[in-house]
């Protein structure tokens, strides 16, 4: 045994209030995830997605103020950057399987863990409420969400701005930041209640995937079948991130008319899920465990 | 102020009656509080915490109550459980720092807090390991520092020695020793180790089955034994302490030995016990109190109905 310093030291300070804790509590658990090498991985990935469009957005600049004649002509072809909502929404739907790999593993770091080995006691032994825990969880994933969607949609907006003929296109789709922010918020905690209410009933990674493939891959596959089986677009509604996409396209005033006639069906789906998680999620966090 | 207060508090745990109508009021200072397993120890102590909600009456410390002023109530306590409360993946100053600002110290001040802490409890070294790579007693004093980080005016410590080797166990006593004898702050030591308490407390609450069995102080305690003897006589005892039995007195005698032990009543005093063996020709070579410490007295008081 170690000798003990022989001096105590009394602390006076003052202390915050609650609402500060919910920070620490959501930087701790990002720290926990980014401390994995398998996160870096997958961080790598999105990033490479990331790159791809930055990339495309530099060449077509490039070629449109070197060669306008050529600009508009690999304009016909590449539809998907136009600088329009539709390109960062596009971007934001896309970065989709990644965001889906990082969450289905980090379930078990940022919210399993704590049920799995007392964390949860920790915290909620600490000067914070229950509901001080749970923001400050769904902040952390919804932390990742926005790093992987929303903040590089943002930073290739403004590339796109910075590379257009002039800044004019800053003033002039400002609405398009809003479809940002919109897009990247619903993302942000429909997938922060989706996962805090799994991972704090099913803890541990396995199960966490499993449950997680259901819902994003083995969903969609069902109402893809049933759409050709019924010629029904409404089973389409199935697919989850589907319909966060179609509040994607509203926020960035995108909406088909496909779209708008799905759209009311696809927000009511969305916040269903989203009071079935609080509900669900509500008594696993009362539920301290007798520590002994 | 009492530092705890309960009043008629009873918890159940489905069909599981943990705690039968508690009443308590507890005065600051070093408490231990005291039973076996499946006692309501813990159970009391996280309904003082506010973590649970007793299904019947009040529960109050330092005067606020656990159930309206919960987060209020563990900004002023440090808690320690005995298993788990860790998270893994962190470092120990960071654990340490984490617990201080869920407390509500700001970012920088609990980082140094934590420093100081760690040093404290002799963990200096080990500051920057991983929670994984700390033995059973790190953690148990990493958890002792999350719970000392801001400085809290009560110490909520459950089991904490459990699981450390006795080098270890007498460094901690060491420490929550010096820690109970600081002005103006209080600490609840719970535990099944009754020498534990005796070497940490001043007082102590004694549950049985989710009911107080009694309180008092440690010495108190001892004192219920004043009036206990070991005597020793030469040549033949039995009719004296079968006269004894007789009047009231409680003897226990190993047949064969010519030691017992006596138990005087209430009224008597050893000058009777002198007196009575003058009447039947005994002559006592030795009568000693009969020391009991904390343990036995426990035993007894769990014994007797």
């Amino acid at each position: 045994m170690v000798e003990l310093d022989s001096g105590y030291r009394d602390w006076h300070g003052r202390l915050r209030p609650a609402w500060w804790a919910c920070w620490p509590i959501a930087w701790t658990s990002v720290r926990l995830v980014l401390r994995r090498k398998l996160f870096w991985g997958l961080l790598g990935l999105a990033l490479v997605d990331f790159l791809f469009f930055f990339a495309l957005i530099y060449l077509k600049a490039q070629v449109s103020v070197q060669n306008p004649a050529v600009g508009r002509f690999v304009d016909q072809f590449l539809t998907s950057v136009t600088g329009a909502g539709k390109t960062y929404r596009d971007f934001m739907f896309a970065q989709g399987t990644v965001t889906m790999l990082l969450l289905a593993f980090a379930g078990e770091l940022l919210v399993g863990g704590d049920y799995e080995r007392g964390g949860l006691t920790f915290y909620l032994s600490r000067a914070v409420a229950r509901r001080h825990y749970v923001l400050g969880k769904l902040l952390a994933i919804g932390l990742l969400v926005t790093m992987i969607t929303a903040l590089p949609a943002l930073i290739l907006f403004i590339e796109y701005g910075l590379l257009a003929s002039s800044l004019a296109y800053f003033a002039e789709n400002w609405r398009i930041v809003l479809g940002i922010l919109g897009y990247g918020a619903v993302m942000a905690v429909s997938l922060s209640l989706l996962l805090f209410t799994l991972a704090s009933w099913l803890h541990k990674s396995v199960p966490l995937v499993m449950a997680w493939a259901c819902i994003f891959v083995l969903l969609p596959a069902i109402g893809e079948i049933l759409r050709h089986t019924y010629d029904d677009r409404h089973w389409r509604l199935l697919m989850f991130w589907r319909n966060l996409r179609l509040l994607g396209s509203w926020c960035f005033g995108a909406l088909t008319d496909n779209d708008t006639e799905l759209a009311p069906a696809a927000a009511g789906i969305v916040l269903a899920v989203w009071v079935m998680c609080l509900l669900a999620a509500i008594p696993r966090v009362q539920a301290v465990r007798v520590v002994s | 102020m009492p530092l705890f207060e309960l009043i008629d508090v009873t918890h159940d745990y489905g069909r599981v009656r943990a705690l039968r109508g508690v009443s308590l009021s507890v005065e600051a200072g070093a408490i231990g509080l005291v039973g076996q397993n499946g006692a309501g120890k813990s159970t009391l102590l996280q309904i003082l915490l506010g973590l649970i909600r007793p299904s019947q009456g009040v529960a109050r410390v330092l005067g606020l109550d656990v159930r309206a002023a919960g987060v209020r109530v563990r900004g002023r306590v440090g808690y320690m459980p005995e298993r788990g409360a860790l998270v893994p993946g962190l470092r120990g100053v960071e654990f340490v720092a984490l617990a201080g600002q869920l407390s509500g110290m700001p970012r920088l001040q609990s980082r140094r807090r934590a420093h100081e802490v760690l040093s404290y409890l002799g963990l200096e070294e080990a500051r920057y390991r991983n929670l994984e790579q700390y033995s059973v007693g790190m953690k148990q004093r990493l958890k002792l520092a999350a719970a000392l980080v801001h400085d809290p005016q009560v110490l909520l410590l459950d089991e904490p020695t459990a699981g450390l080797d006795p080098e270890g166990r007498s460094a901690m006593l060491g420490v929550l020793r010096a820690l109970a004898q600081r002005p103006n702050r209080s600490l609840i030591l719970s535990s099944h180790l009754l020498g534990d308490i005796e070497r940490v407390c001043q007082s102590a609450v004694i549950l049985d089955r989710g009911t107080v069995v009694r309180t008092g102080r440690i010495e108190e305690f001892r004192q219920a034994a004043a009036k206990r003897f070991r005597i020793r006589c030469s040549g033949d005892a039995r009719e004296l302490l079968g006269s004894l039995r007789r009047q009231g007195v409680e003897v226990e005698a190993a047949p064969g030995e010519d030691a017992a032990k006596l138990h005087l009543p209430p009224t008597w005093s050893t000058r009777d016990v002198f007196a009575e063996s003058l009447r039947h020709h005994v002559l006592i070579t030795s009568l000693e109190p009969d020391e009991e410490d904390f343990a036995m007295a426990y035993r007894r008081m769990l014994a007797t109905p």
